[in-house]
Protein backbone atom coordinates (compact mmCIF):
# COMPACT_ATOMS: atom_id res chain seq x y z
CA UNK A 1 0.00 0.00 0.00
CA UNK A 2 2.69 2.48 1.02
CA UNK A 3 4.91 1.44 -1.84
CA UNK A 4 2.36 2.46 -4.44
CA UNK A 5 1.97 5.89 -2.95
CA UNK A 6 5.71 6.46 -2.92
CA UNK A 7 5.94 5.54 -6.58
CA UNK A 8 3.06 7.90 -7.33
CA UNK A 9 4.74 10.68 -5.41
CA UNK A 10 8.04 10.13 -7.17
CA UNK A 11 6.37 10.22 -10.58
CA UNK A 12 4.48 13.37 -9.61
CA UNK A 13 7.66 15.08 -8.41
CA UNK A 14 9.53 14.08 -11.55
CA UNK A 15 6.72 15.46 -13.70
CA UNK A 16 6.72 18.66 -11.67
CA UNK A 17 10.48 19.01 -12.02
CA UNK A 18 10.23 18.45 -15.78
CA UNK A 19 7.58 21.10 -16.30
CA UNK A 20 9.60 24.31 -16.03
CA UNK A 21 12.05 22.71 -18.46
CA UNK A 22 9.50 22.62 -21.27
CA UNK A 23 10.91 25.77 -22.72
CA UNK A 24 8.09 28.10 -21.80
CA UNK A 25 9.33 31.57 -21.16
CA UNK A 26 7.75 34.23 -19.07
CA UNK A 27 6.87 32.14 -16.05
CA UNK A 28 5.73 34.71 -13.53
CA UNK A 29 4.72 32.51 -10.64
CA UNK A 30 4.31 28.88 -9.71
CA UNK A 31 2.07 27.86 -6.91
CA UNK A 32 1.35 24.40 -5.59
CA UNK A 33 -2.04 24.73 -3.99
CA UNK A 34 -4.16 22.20 -2.16
CA UNK A 35 -5.72 21.17 -5.48
CA UNK A 36 -3.52 22.23 -8.36
CA UNK A 37 -0.08 23.07 -9.62
CA UNK A 38 -0.73 26.57 -10.90
CA UNK A 39 1.61 28.32 -13.33
CA UNK A 40 1.15 31.95 -14.31
CA UNK A 41 2.80 32.93 -17.58
CA UNK A 42 3.03 36.43 -18.95
CA UNK A 43 4.64 38.61 -21.57
CA UNK A 44 4.00 42.21 -22.54
CA UNK A 45 0.64 41.40 -24.14
CA UNK A 46 -0.90 38.47 -22.32
CA UNK A 47 -1.11 36.85 -18.94
CA UNK A 48 -2.23 33.23 -18.70
CA UNK A 49 -3.17 30.96 -15.83
CA UNK A 50 -2.41 27.30 -16.44
CA UNK A 51 -2.63 24.13 -14.40
CA UNK A 52 0.21 21.73 -14.99
CA UNK A 53 -0.58 18.07 -15.37
CA UNK A 54 1.06 15.21 -17.25
CA UNK A 55 3.96 17.45 -18.23
CA UNK A 56 1.56 19.76 -20.01
CA UNK A 57 0.01 23.08 -19.20
CA UNK A 58 -3.72 23.48 -19.48
CA UNK A 59 -4.89 27.03 -19.91
CA UNK A 60 -7.51 27.97 -17.36
CA UNK A 61 -7.68 31.66 -18.11
CA UNK A 62 -6.09 34.25 -20.35
CA UNK A 63 -6.14 38.04 -20.38
CA UNK A 64 -4.95 40.61 -22.87
CA UNK A 65 -3.01 43.32 -21.02
CA UNK A 66 -3.72 46.16 -23.49
CA UNK A 67 -7.41 45.18 -23.45
CA UNK A 68 -8.20 43.47 -20.15
CA UNK A 69 -11.95 43.61 -20.71
CA UNK A 70 -11.72 41.39 -23.81
CA UNK A 71 -12.66 37.74 -23.57
CA UNK A 72 -9.74 36.29 -25.51
CA UNK A 73 -10.87 32.66 -25.51
CA UNK A 74 -13.76 31.93 -27.90
CA UNK A 75 -15.72 29.63 -25.64
CA UNK A 76 -15.73 32.14 -22.76
CA UNK A 77 -17.52 34.61 -25.05
CA UNK A 78 -20.12 31.92 -25.76
CA UNK A 79 -20.56 31.25 -22.03
CA UNK A 80 -21.96 34.79 -21.78
CA UNK A 81 -24.71 33.90 -24.25
CA UNK A 82 -26.48 32.22 -21.34
CA UNK A 83 -27.81 35.63 -20.33
CA UNK A 84 -29.93 35.82 -23.49
CA UNK A 85 -32.21 32.98 -22.33
CA UNK A 86 -33.81 33.73 -18.93
CA UNK A 87 -36.66 36.18 -18.36
CA UNK A 88 -34.66 38.15 -15.77
CA UNK A 89 -31.02 38.58 -14.83
CA UNK A 90 -30.95 39.25 -11.13
CA UNK A 91 -28.56 36.54 -9.98
CA UNK A 92 -25.80 34.65 -11.78
CA UNK A 93 -23.70 31.85 -10.30
CA UNK A 94 -20.42 30.67 -11.74
CA UNK A 95 -18.73 27.44 -10.68
CA UNK A 96 -15.02 27.64 -11.44
CA UNK A 97 -13.52 31.14 -11.33
CA UNK A 98 -10.21 30.72 -13.17
CA UNK A 99 -8.82 34.19 -13.77
CA UNK A 100 -12.31 35.61 -13.30
CA UNK A 101 -12.46 37.20 -16.75
CA UNK A 102 -15.96 35.95 -17.62
CA UNK A 103 -17.60 37.11 -14.39
CA UNK A 104 -15.70 40.41 -14.52
CA UNK A 105 -17.02 40.99 -18.03
CA UNK A 106 -20.56 40.08 -17.00
CA UNK A 107 -20.40 42.23 -13.89
CA UNK A 108 -19.13 45.23 -15.85
CA UNK A 109 -21.86 44.74 -18.46
CA UNK A 110 -24.71 43.99 -16.02
CA UNK A 111 -24.12 46.38 -13.13
CA UNK A 112 -27.38 45.54 -11.35
CA UNK A 113 -26.92 41.77 -11.41
CA UNK A 114 -25.61 39.94 -8.35
CA UNK A 115 -22.87 37.55 -9.42
CA UNK A 116 -21.29 34.90 -7.26
CA UNK A 117 -18.30 32.82 -8.32
CA UNK A 118 -17.72 29.57 -6.43
CA UNK A 119 -14.10 28.48 -6.69
CA UNK A 120 -12.65 25.36 -5.09
CA UNK A 121 -9.08 26.62 -4.88
CA UNK A 122 -8.35 29.62 -2.69
CA UNK A 123 -5.03 30.15 -4.48
CA UNK A 124 -6.86 30.51 -7.80
CA UNK A 125 -8.88 33.37 -6.29
CA UNK A 126 -5.70 34.98 -4.94
CA UNK A 127 -3.93 34.68 -8.29
CA UNK A 128 -6.96 36.03 -10.17
CA UNK A 129 -6.78 39.11 -7.98
CA UNK A 130 -3.01 39.39 -8.32
CA UNK A 131 -2.64 38.91 -12.07
CA UNK A 132 -6.05 39.17 -13.72
CA UNK A 133 -7.32 42.41 -12.22
CA UNK A 134 -10.13 40.53 -10.58
CA UNK A 135 -11.77 42.58 -7.84
CA UNK A 136 -14.67 41.70 -5.65
CA UNK A 137 -17.45 44.23 -5.30
CA UNK A 138 -20.84 44.29 -3.59
CA UNK A 139 -22.28 42.78 -6.78
CA UNK A 140 -19.44 40.41 -7.64
CA UNK A 141 -18.43 38.06 -4.86
CA UNK A 142 -16.54 34.81 -4.52
CA UNK A 143 -16.93 31.84 -2.21
CA UNK A 144 -14.19 29.25 -1.76
CA UNK A 145 -15.95 25.88 -1.95
CA UNK A 146 -16.51 22.85 -4.09
CA UNK A 147 -19.27 23.83 -6.53
CA UNK A 148 -21.53 20.91 -5.81
CA UNK A 149 -21.06 21.18 -2.05
CA UNK A 150 -22.01 24.86 -2.33
CA UNK A 151 -25.21 24.12 -4.24
CA UNK A 152 -26.23 21.51 -1.66
CA UNK A 153 -25.79 23.97 1.20
CA UNK A 154 -27.25 27.11 -0.35
CA UNK A 155 -30.89 26.74 -1.43
CA UNK A 156 -30.86 30.15 -3.18
CA UNK A 157 -31.98 30.20 -6.80
CA UNK A 158 -30.22 31.66 -9.80
CA UNK A 159 -31.15 32.85 -13.29
CA UNK A 160 -27.97 31.55 -14.89
CA UNK A 161 -25.55 28.93 -13.55
CA UNK A 162 -22.25 28.88 -15.44
CA UNK A 163 -20.16 25.74 -14.98
CA UNK A 164 -16.54 25.97 -16.07
CA UNK A 165 -14.81 23.79 -13.53
CA UNK A 166 -11.81 22.13 -15.08
CA UNK A 167 -8.90 20.72 -13.20
CA UNK A 168 -6.32 20.76 -15.94
CA UNK A 169 -7.84 18.75 -18.77
CA UNK A 170 -10.64 17.20 -16.77
CA UNK A 171 -13.96 18.08 -15.21
CA UNK A 172 -14.28 16.35 -11.82
CA UNK A 173 -16.75 13.48 -12.21
CA UNK A 174 -19.13 14.74 -9.56
CA UNK A 175 -19.86 17.81 -11.71
CA UNK A 176 -20.98 15.66 -14.64
CA UNK A 177 -23.60 13.35 -13.16
CA UNK A 178 -27.36 13.24 -13.31
CA UNK A 179 -27.56 13.92 -9.58
CA UNK A 180 -25.44 17.04 -9.98
CA UNK A 181 -27.54 18.42 -12.84
CA UNK A 182 -30.72 17.63 -10.92
CA UNK A 183 -29.33 19.64 -8.01
CA UNK A 184 -28.37 22.52 -10.32
CA UNK A 185 -31.83 22.47 -11.89
CA UNK A 186 -33.43 22.74 -8.45
CA UNK A 187 -31.41 25.94 -7.91
CA UNK A 188 -32.72 27.68 -11.04
CA UNK A 189 -35.43 30.31 -11.16
CA UNK A 190 -38.22 29.66 -13.71
CA UNK A 191 -36.72 30.02 -17.17
CA UNK A 192 -33.18 29.78 -15.81
CA UNK A 193 -30.34 28.06 -17.65
CA UNK A 194 -27.28 25.98 -16.89
CA UNK A 195 -24.34 26.80 -19.14
CA UNK A 196 -21.44 24.38 -19.24
CA UNK A 197 -18.16 24.26 -21.11
CA UNK A 198 -17.64 20.73 -22.44
CA UNK A 199 -14.60 19.42 -24.27
CA UNK A 200 -15.73 17.54 -27.42
CA UNK A 201 -12.68 15.48 -28.34
CA UNK A 202 -13.49 12.34 -26.34
CA UNK A 203 -16.40 9.99 -25.73
CA UNK A 204 -16.95 11.77 -22.44
CA UNK A 205 -18.65 14.53 -24.43
CA UNK A 206 -21.39 12.15 -25.59
CA UNK A 207 -22.09 11.04 -22.06
CA UNK A 208 -21.96 14.55 -20.62
CA UNK A 209 -24.47 15.91 -23.14
CA UNK A 210 -26.74 12.87 -22.80
CA UNK A 211 -26.67 13.33 -19.03
CA UNK A 212 -27.51 17.03 -19.30
CA UNK A 213 -30.35 16.14 -21.63
CA UNK A 214 -31.67 13.51 -19.20
CA UNK A 215 -32.31 16.28 -16.67
CA UNK A 216 -33.06 19.27 -18.91
CA UNK A 217 -35.54 18.87 -21.71
CA UNK A 218 -33.65 21.22 -24.02
CA UNK A 219 -29.93 21.53 -24.65
CA UNK A 220 -28.40 23.96 -27.13
CA UNK A 221 -24.80 23.58 -28.23
CA UNK A 222 -22.42 26.23 -29.52
CA UNK A 223 -19.08 25.63 -31.18
CA UNK A 224 -16.46 27.51 -29.20
CA UNK A 225 -13.48 26.56 -31.31
CA UNK A 226 -12.10 23.55 -29.46
CA UNK A 227 -14.61 23.64 -26.66
CA UNK A 228 -18.36 23.33 -26.91
CA UNK A 229 -20.69 25.43 -24.79
CA UNK A 230 -23.94 23.78 -23.74
CA UNK A 231 -26.96 25.79 -22.64
CA UNK A 232 -29.49 23.59 -20.86
CA UNK A 233 -32.99 24.58 -19.79
CA UNK A 234 -36.34 23.12 -18.93
CA UNK A 235 -39.30 23.14 -21.27
CA UNK A 236 -39.48 22.74 -25.03
CA UNK A 237 -36.71 23.96 -27.30
CA UNK A 238 -37.06 27.64 -28.05
CA UNK A 239 -37.88 28.52 -31.64
CA UNK A 240 -34.88 30.27 -33.15
CA UNK A 241 -36.92 33.43 -33.74
CA UNK A 242 -37.80 33.51 -30.04
CA UNK A 243 -34.17 33.13 -28.95
CA UNK A 244 -33.00 35.77 -31.41
CA UNK A 245 -35.73 38.08 -30.12
CA UNK A 246 -34.62 37.57 -26.54
CA UNK A 247 -30.97 38.03 -27.51
CA UNK A 248 -31.82 41.27 -29.30
CA UNK A 249 -33.70 42.54 -26.25
CA UNK A 250 -30.88 41.79 -23.80
CA UNK A 251 -28.36 43.13 -26.30
CA UNK A 252 -30.28 46.38 -26.65
CA UNK A 253 -30.61 46.74 -22.90
CA UNK A 254 -26.99 46.07 -21.92
CA UNK A 255 -24.99 46.79 -25.09
CA UNK A 256 -22.86 43.69 -24.65
CA UNK A 257 -19.43 43.94 -26.28
CA UNK A 258 -19.81 40.42 -27.71
CA UNK A 259 -23.08 40.60 -29.56
CA UNK A 260 -25.56 38.04 -28.26
CA UNK A 261 -27.46 37.98 -31.56
CA UNK A 262 -24.38 36.97 -33.54
CA UNK A 263 -23.56 34.20 -31.11
CA UNK A 264 -27.15 32.95 -30.93
CA UNK A 265 -27.17 32.60 -34.72
CA UNK A 266 -24.64 29.76 -34.48
CA UNK A 267 -26.91 27.64 -32.30
CA UNK A 268 -27.16 23.88 -32.75
CA UNK A 269 -29.94 21.98 -31.00
CA UNK A 270 -28.94 18.75 -29.29
CA UNK A 271 -31.34 16.14 -30.65
CA UNK A 272 -29.72 12.74 -30.74
CA UNK A 273 -28.24 11.63 -27.43
CA UNK A 274 -25.66 8.95 -28.08
CA UNK A 275 -23.73 8.52 -24.85
CA UNK A 276 -24.63 6.72 -21.66
CA UNK A 277 -26.13 8.79 -18.86
CA UNK A 278 -23.70 9.19 -15.95
CA UNK A 279 -24.76 8.95 -12.34
CA UNK A 280 -22.95 9.22 -9.00
CA UNK A 281 -23.03 5.43 -9.01
CA UNK A 282 -21.83 4.91 -12.56
CA UNK A 283 -19.57 7.54 -14.05
CA UNK A 284 -16.64 5.92 -15.88
CA UNK A 285 -15.17 9.30 -16.78
CA UNK A 286 -11.61 8.02 -16.95
CA UNK A 287 -12.54 5.32 -19.45
CA UNK A 288 -14.74 7.59 -21.57
CA UNK A 289 -12.21 10.36 -21.92
CA UNK A 290 -9.57 7.85 -22.94
CA UNK A 291 -11.51 7.22 -26.14
CA UNK A 292 -10.82 10.04 -28.52
CA UNK A 293 -13.10 11.09 -31.32
CA UNK A 294 -12.95 13.57 -34.12
CA UNK A 295 -13.53 17.09 -32.92
CA UNK A 296 -16.41 17.89 -35.25
CA UNK A 297 -18.24 14.63 -34.68
CA UNK A 298 -20.44 16.11 -31.97
CA UNK A 299 -22.39 18.03 -34.60
CA UNK A 300 -23.91 14.75 -35.80
CA UNK A 301 -25.91 14.71 -32.58
CA UNK A 302 -27.45 18.09 -33.29
CA UNK A 303 -29.89 19.70 -35.68
CA UNK A 304 -30.23 23.25 -36.91
CA UNK A 305 -32.76 25.17 -34.78
CA UNK A 306 -36.24 25.67 -36.13
CA UNK B 1 -1.98 -32.77 1.50
CA UNK B 2 -1.61 -32.30 5.19
CA UNK B 3 -4.19 -30.75 7.40
CA UNK B 4 -1.79 -27.98 8.38
CA UNK B 5 -1.03 -27.14 4.76
CA UNK B 6 -4.73 -26.86 3.83
CA UNK B 7 -5.38 -24.72 6.87
CA UNK B 8 -2.54 -22.40 5.91
CA UNK B 9 -3.81 -22.20 2.37
CA UNK B 10 -7.31 -21.31 3.51
CA UNK B 11 -6.08 -18.60 5.87
CA UNK B 12 -3.83 -17.08 3.22
CA UNK B 13 -6.67 -17.16 0.70
CA UNK B 14 -8.83 -15.29 3.19
CA UNK B 15 -5.99 -12.80 3.75
CA UNK B 16 -5.80 -12.22 -0.02
CA UNK B 17 -9.53 -11.73 -0.48
CA UNK B 18 -9.89 -9.49 2.57
CA UNK B 19 -6.86 -7.44 1.52
CA UNK B 20 -8.44 -6.99 -1.91
CA UNK B 21 -11.78 -5.94 -0.45
CA UNK B 22 -10.22 -3.58 2.09
CA UNK B 23 -8.40 -1.45 -0.48
CA UNK B 24 -11.39 -1.80 -2.79
CA UNK B 25 -13.44 -0.06 -0.12
CA UNK B 26 -10.85 2.70 0.20
CA UNK B 27 -11.09 3.41 -3.53
CA UNK B 28 -14.89 3.15 -3.50
CA UNK B 29 -14.93 5.51 -0.52
CA UNK B 30 -13.65 8.27 -2.78
CA UNK B 31 -16.70 7.86 -4.99
CA UNK B 32 -18.99 8.41 -2.01
CA UNK B 33 -17.07 11.39 -0.68
CA UNK B 34 -16.47 13.33 -3.94
CA UNK B 35 -20.04 14.50 -4.53
CA UNK B 36 -20.18 16.14 -1.13
CA UNK B 37 -16.65 17.03 -0.13
CA UNK B 38 -14.94 17.46 -3.47
CA UNK B 39 -12.18 15.46 -5.06
CA UNK B 40 -9.06 17.05 -3.68
CA UNK B 41 -5.95 15.88 -1.90
CA UNK B 42 -7.86 16.62 1.32
CA UNK B 43 -10.44 13.95 0.55
CA UNK B 44 -7.67 11.45 -0.13
CA UNK B 45 -5.80 12.39 3.03
CA UNK B 46 -8.95 11.74 5.07
CA UNK B 47 -9.55 8.40 3.39
CA UNK B 48 -5.98 7.21 3.76
CA UNK B 49 -5.79 8.32 7.39
CA UNK B 50 -9.09 6.57 8.12
CA UNK B 51 -7.89 3.32 6.57
CA UNK B 52 -4.57 3.44 8.42
CA UNK B 53 -6.30 4.13 11.73
CA UNK B 54 -8.65 1.22 11.04
CA UNK B 55 -5.68 -1.05 10.33
CA UNK B 56 -3.97 0.04 13.53
CA UNK B 57 -7.08 -0.42 15.65
CA UNK B 58 -7.85 -3.77 14.01
CA UNK B 59 -4.34 -5.09 14.61
CA UNK B 60 -4.40 -4.04 18.27
CA UNK B 61 -7.87 -5.41 18.94
CA UNK B 62 -7.27 -8.58 16.95
CA UNK B 63 -3.97 -9.23 18.74
CA UNK B 64 -5.57 -8.82 22.15
CA UNK B 65 -8.55 -11.00 21.25
CA UNK B 66 -6.65 -13.87 19.70
CA UNK B 67 -4.31 -14.20 22.66
CA UNK B 68 -7.36 -14.53 24.88
CA UNK B 69 -9.55 -16.88 22.86
CA UNK B 70 -7.92 -18.02 19.60
CA UNK B 71 -11.45 -18.43 18.24
CA UNK B 72 -11.86 -18.32 14.44
CA UNK B 73 -15.59 -18.16 15.09
CA UNK B 74 -15.23 -14.81 16.90
CA UNK B 75 -13.13 -13.38 14.08
CA UNK B 76 -15.70 -14.67 11.57
CA UNK B 77 -18.50 -13.01 13.49
CA UNK B 78 -16.67 -9.65 13.37
CA UNK B 79 -16.22 -10.05 9.60
CA UNK B 80 -19.94 -10.74 9.19
CA UNK B 81 -20.74 -7.58 11.14
CA UNK B 82 -18.33 -5.63 8.91
CA UNK B 83 -20.02 -7.09 5.83
CA UNK B 84 -23.49 -6.15 7.01
CA UNK B 85 -22.38 -2.60 7.80
CA UNK B 86 -20.71 -2.19 4.41
CA UNK B 87 -23.68 -3.70 2.61
CA UNK B 88 -25.94 -1.06 4.13
CA UNK B 89 -23.80 1.92 2.98
CA UNK B 90 -25.60 2.65 -0.31
CA UNK B 91 -28.89 3.11 1.57
CA UNK B 92 -27.84 5.79 4.03
CA UNK B 93 -24.73 7.44 2.64
CA UNK B 94 -26.30 10.16 0.46
CA UNK B 95 -28.80 11.64 2.93
CA UNK B 96 -26.22 11.43 5.71
CA UNK B 97 -23.47 13.23 3.78
CA UNK B 98 -25.88 15.85 2.46
CA UNK B 99 -26.97 16.49 6.04
CA UNK B 100 -23.38 16.63 7.28
CA UNK B 101 -22.51 19.17 4.63
CA UNK B 102 -25.08 21.58 6.01
CA UNK B 103 -24.25 20.88 9.66
CA UNK B 104 -20.51 20.11 9.91
CA UNK B 105 -19.49 21.64 6.56
CA UNK B 106 -16.91 20.49 4.04
CA UNK B 107 -13.81 21.48 6.00
CA UNK B 108 -11.27 19.12 7.50
CA UNK B 109 -13.59 18.04 10.31
CA UNK B 110 -16.41 17.26 7.90
CA UNK B 111 -14.35 15.17 5.50
CA UNK B 112 -12.55 13.20 8.21
CA UNK B 113 -15.81 12.54 10.05
CA UNK B 114 -17.48 11.42 6.82
CA UNK B 115 -14.61 9.09 5.89
CA UNK B 116 -14.62 7.70 9.43
CA UNK B 117 -18.35 7.03 9.45
CA UNK B 118 -18.06 5.35 6.09
CA UNK B 119 -15.09 3.07 6.74
CA UNK B 120 -13.62 3.16 10.24
CA UNK B 121 -15.78 0.52 11.93
CA UNK B 122 -15.97 -2.07 9.13
CA UNK B 123 -12.31 -1.79 8.14
CA UNK B 124 -11.24 -2.09 11.78
CA UNK B 125 -13.26 -5.29 12.04
CA UNK B 126 -11.75 -6.55 8.78
CA UNK B 127 -8.17 -5.96 9.89
CA UNK B 128 -8.77 -7.90 13.11
CA UNK B 129 -8.29 -10.87 10.79
CA UNK B 130 -4.53 -10.38 10.34
CA UNK B 131 -3.37 -11.12 13.92
CA UNK B 132 -5.88 -13.98 14.06
CA UNK B 133 -4.37 -15.50 10.94
CA UNK B 134 -0.84 -15.14 12.27
CA UNK B 135 -1.68 -16.70 15.62
CA UNK B 136 -3.70 -19.55 14.10
CA UNK B 137 -0.88 -20.41 11.73
CA UNK B 138 1.81 -20.13 14.39
CA UNK B 139 2.60 -23.68 15.37
CA UNK B 140 6.25 -23.13 16.17
CA UNK B 141 8.27 -20.01 16.98
CA UNK B 142 11.03 -21.16 14.67
CA UNK B 143 8.84 -20.42 11.62
CA UNK B 144 7.26 -17.30 13.16
CA UNK B 145 9.15 -14.81 11.01
CA UNK B 146 8.24 -16.50 7.75
CA UNK B 147 4.62 -16.90 8.83
CA UNK B 148 4.21 -13.22 9.60
CA UNK B 149 5.89 -12.50 6.29
CA UNK B 150 3.46 -14.75 4.39
CA UNK B 151 0.36 -13.28 6.02
CA UNK B 152 1.41 -9.67 5.47
CA UNK B 153 2.83 -10.37 2.02
CA UNK B 154 -0.29 -12.13 0.76
CA UNK B 155 -2.60 -9.58 2.33
CA UNK B 156 -0.59 -6.76 0.72
CA UNK B 157 -0.80 -8.45 -2.68
CA UNK B 158 -4.55 -8.40 -2.08
CA UNK B 159 -4.30 -4.67 -1.26
CA UNK B 160 -2.42 -3.95 -4.47
CA UNK B 161 -4.78 -5.97 -6.66
CA UNK B 162 -7.80 -4.42 -4.94
CA UNK B 163 -6.51 -0.89 -5.48
CA UNK B 164 -5.72 -1.38 -9.15
CA UNK B 165 -8.46 -3.72 -10.32
CA UNK B 166 -11.23 -1.84 -8.54
CA UNK B 167 -10.07 1.49 -9.95
CA UNK B 168 -9.20 0.55 -13.50
CA UNK B 169 -11.64 -2.25 -14.22
CA UNK B 170 -14.48 -2.77 -11.79
CA UNK B 171 -15.67 0.79 -11.08
CA UNK B 172 -15.88 1.68 -14.79
CA UNK B 173 -17.75 -1.56 -15.49
CA UNK B 174 -20.17 -1.93 -12.60
CA UNK B 175 -20.47 1.34 -10.69
CA UNK B 176 -19.65 1.91 -7.07
CA UNK B 177 -22.92 0.92 -5.35
CA UNK B 178 -23.11 -2.56 -6.83
CA UNK B 179 -19.43 -3.15 -6.08
CA UNK B 180 -19.87 -2.05 -2.48
CA UNK B 181 -22.58 -4.63 -2.01
CA UNK B 182 -20.62 -7.40 -3.73
CA UNK B 183 -17.49 -6.73 -1.65
CA UNK B 184 -19.59 -6.50 1.49
CA UNK B 185 -21.09 -9.90 0.69
CA UNK B 186 -17.61 -11.31 0.03
CA UNK B 187 -16.40 -9.97 3.39
CA UNK B 188 -19.35 -11.53 5.16
CA UNK B 189 -18.75 -14.78 3.28
CA UNK B 190 -15.15 -14.85 4.57
CA UNK B 191 -16.63 -14.51 8.05
CA UNK B 192 -19.06 -17.36 7.46
CA UNK B 193 -16.17 -19.56 6.27
CA UNK B 194 -14.36 -18.89 9.54
CA UNK B 195 -17.47 -19.66 11.59
CA UNK B 196 -18.28 -22.87 9.75
CA UNK B 197 -14.70 -24.18 9.73
CA UNK B 198 -13.98 -23.02 13.24
CA UNK B 199 -12.59 -26.36 14.45
CA UNK B 200 -10.62 -26.96 11.26
CA UNK B 201 -9.01 -23.54 11.55
CA UNK B 202 -8.14 -24.11 15.20
CA UNK B 203 -6.08 -27.04 14.05
CA UNK B 204 -8.35 -29.68 15.44
CA UNK B 205 -9.17 -32.62 13.13
CA UNK B 206 -12.63 -32.02 11.75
Amino acid sequence: MMRIRWIGLTVALAALAAMPALGQSGLLETRESLYNNIFIFGDKDTVTMTFGQNKRYYTESSMSLPDPGALTVAYTRLMTLGIAYPPKLERILEIGLGGGRTVSYLSASLPDTSILAVELDKDVVDLAKKYFRFTETAKLRTVVSDGRAYLIRDPAKWDVILIDAYRGPFVPFHLLTKEFYTLAKSRLNPGGVVVQNIEPSTMLFDSATATLNSVFRSVDLYDGGGNVVAVAYDGPSLPQSELLGRAAKVQAQYQMRYDLRTMAADRRVFQHPKGKVMTDDFAPVETLRAIEQRNEKWKEQTEAPR
Amino acid sequence: MSHGFMRGLLLLALALVLGFALMGFEMLGSRYLYPYFGGGINTWASLIATVLIALMAGYLIGGALVDRTMSPRLCGLLLVIAGVYLFSIPWWVDPLFAGMLTTVGDGMAGIILAAAILLLLPLTLMSVFTPFAVRLLLTSVTVGGRLVGYVYGVSTIGNVLGTLIVTFTLVPMFGSRALTMVFAAVTAACGVVMIVWDRFLRGEPS
